[in-house]
């Protein structure tokens, strides 16, 4: 298909720098193309949660390009129709959190059909069909109508998912979504994300969690000081790694 | 409730365990009780004060319809006062938050302005000064605009309530956005929602938990301040109260039973402020 040929997202030459100093993004450069499932990896501080904000434009791009799905936005460039591409990219990726960020006035069913009804203008009917799908993929049936602050902290994060998968996203990204939970909630989360990566979808991760990097992920990327110092599939990085800081690196989280 | 629960778990509970849960059982009942104690201690403390000072009931209740009639400008006056006050703390809070320079600086010097004058002057400014504008206004060749300016009293007790508690309100209204976490105005934009969305369907909601209380508290102080029209000579309850109460001479009876009327309105408005908050309290796990 033509689509397969062009990447589903592309990042061109991306800085970011903070209060006019701070250089957190030095010209980062990545091609995710559609079904691939890519892991970021790097010490804290080194920009990789910063890069993933700006695919959809939590943090503005200081320079470069982003590409989410054909939808072409250039840093600094400010038309009238910038606005409205912003919005667009968004509703293409979903983004799941460190803390999750459910609505906690909403019932589980009211989050996850939120985006849909307000954003898309489904009707609400239609919405809670496929939320109820949704709520049985991530294994939640029985929380539909609790509010986020009586589950656990991975049934919460499983709900987030859901609410992400609502909007139908073409790309999913995740922003350390296991770092906020107990030793034994990971597993349950990092299930869904595994048998989401199986279906298809397009996956960006920024993750600690060792298994899903080597086990589920098609290419594994190490960044350091704002700028990648290594790529590669996950039996490369992990068993042979060329550069020194990718060694120091693994050696701590392992 | 929480007595239930505990039972409830006490099931398979050592018995000295279940000794210590019946302690603290009783220490509850105990604090509960000692407390309606007081409670009724102060209510006969009242009464007997009343009687003590030698009240004229016959008096009191002789009056009391034709001081309660002036409760009906009491609740319009604080009704409408309050609906205005609370549309110019929302567009006030936002004007506040705003990016937008023009707005913000207008919504900046509203708060300053109005937090910065007090009430009366707010009050006469608004039902003596306003003509005067007017008139300024109509030798600029705006004709009739002194009589659109010349406000009778009532109305003009409703604007300078609502104008000045609005000011103080948008703060409170700003501390309540502002209260609700970066998060979730992230996980909304995430969605694909835009500010008018994010606001409307995500942070508005939740702030209004927080600002509920002191919006409550606002509303009480209100109903009392309202009393401030019958500066410009509205019957409304304080003034026919002071009004009867000189003329008789018997002031004392008048004033404790206008200040019983207020409290009594007040005690109404907190309950209704307790039920609110409940309801809105769903999803807390604080509370639920």
């Amino acid at each position: 298909m033509m689509e397969n040929e062009r990447p589903m997202v592309k990042i061109t030459n991306v800085h970011k720098v903070f209060n006019g100093k701070l250089h957190v993004l030095c010209g980062i450069n990545l091609e995710v193309n559609k079904g691939e499932t890519v892991v970021i990896l790097g010490a804290s501080g080194s920009g990789k949660s910063t890069l993933l904000r700006c695919i959809n434009f939590l943090e503005e791009p200081t320079a470069g390009t982003i590409e989410v799905d054909g939808i072409v936005i250039n840093a600094g460039e400010d038309d009238r129709t910038r606005h409205n591409h912003i919005l667009d990219i968004r509703k293409k990726t979903g983004m799941c959190f460190q803390s999750f960020n459910l609505f906690p006035h909403m019932t589980v069913l009211e989050n996850i059909i939120e985006g849909p009804t307000t954003v898309l203008g489904q009707k609400k009917k239609q919405a809670v069909v496929y939320a109820e799908e949704l709520l049985d993929w991530v294994g939640l049936t029985d929380k539909r109508d609790e509010h986020p602050s009586r589950l656990s902290g991975g049934q919460q994060q499983r709900v987030a998912i859901a609410r992400s998968l609502a909007m139908k996203p073409k790309v999913m990204l995740f922003d350390e979504p296991t770092s906020a939970l107990d030793p034994e909630l990971v597993g349950e989360v990092v299930d869904v994300m595994e048998r989401l990566a199986k279906e298809g979808m397009t996956i960006i991760a920024v993750t600690h969690e060792m298994h899903f990097a080597r086990d589920v992920a098609d290419r594994v990327l190490i960044m350091d000081g704002g700028v990648w110092i290594e790529e590669g599939t996950p039996e490369k990085i992990f068993n042979n790694p060329d550069h020194e800081r990718t060694r120091q690196f693994l050696a701590h989280i392992l | 409730m929480t007595a239930k629960t505990m039972q409830t778990q006490a099931t398979g509970i050592p018995p000295e365990a279940e000794r210590v849960l019946k302690q603290i059982e009783t220490k509850q009942a105990m604090y509960r009780r000692k407390m309606t104690i007081a409670f009724a201690f102060l209510i006969v403390f009242m009464i007997t004060a009343l009687i003590v000072l030698g009240l004229d009931f016959k008096f009191m209740l002789k009056w009391l319809p034709f001081v309660l009639a002036g409760s009906g400008y009491t609740f319009l006056v604080a009704f409408l006062a309050i609906s205005l006050a609370c549309i110019l703390a929302v567009v006030g809070a936002l004007g506040r938050l705003s990016k937008n320079p023009v707005f913000n600086s207008i919504a900046t010097s509203y708060v300053s302005l109005i937090r910065g004058t007090p009430l009366l002057v707010q009050v006469y400014m608004w039902y003596l000064a306003l003509p005067q504008i007017g008139k300024a206004l109509e030798g600029y060749g705006i004709p009739g605009i002194q009589r659109i300016l010349t406000l009778p009293a009532v109305p003009a007790g409703i604007l300078a309530l609502g104008v000045c508690y609005g000011a103080y309100m948008t703060e409170t209204v700003r501390a309540g956005i502002q209260s609700i976490k970066i998060g979730q105005t992230e996980a909304a934009k995430a969605l694909g929602m835009n500010a008018t969305q994010t606001m409307k369907r995500v942070i508005f909601p939740q702030a209004l938990r927080v600002i509920i209380p002191p919006v409550s508290n606002e509303f009480i102080a209100m109903i009392k301040d309202s009393s401030l029209v019958s500066l410009m000579g509205v019957w409304e309850l304080s003034y026919r109260a002071i009004k009867v109460g000189r003329r008789h001479f018997q002031s004392l009876e008048m004033l404790i039973m206008v200040a019983f009327i207020y409290w009594i309105m007040c005690i109404v408005l907190q309950f209704c402020q307790e039920k609110i908050e409940k309801r809105m309290a769903r999803g807390d796990r604080r509370i639920s």
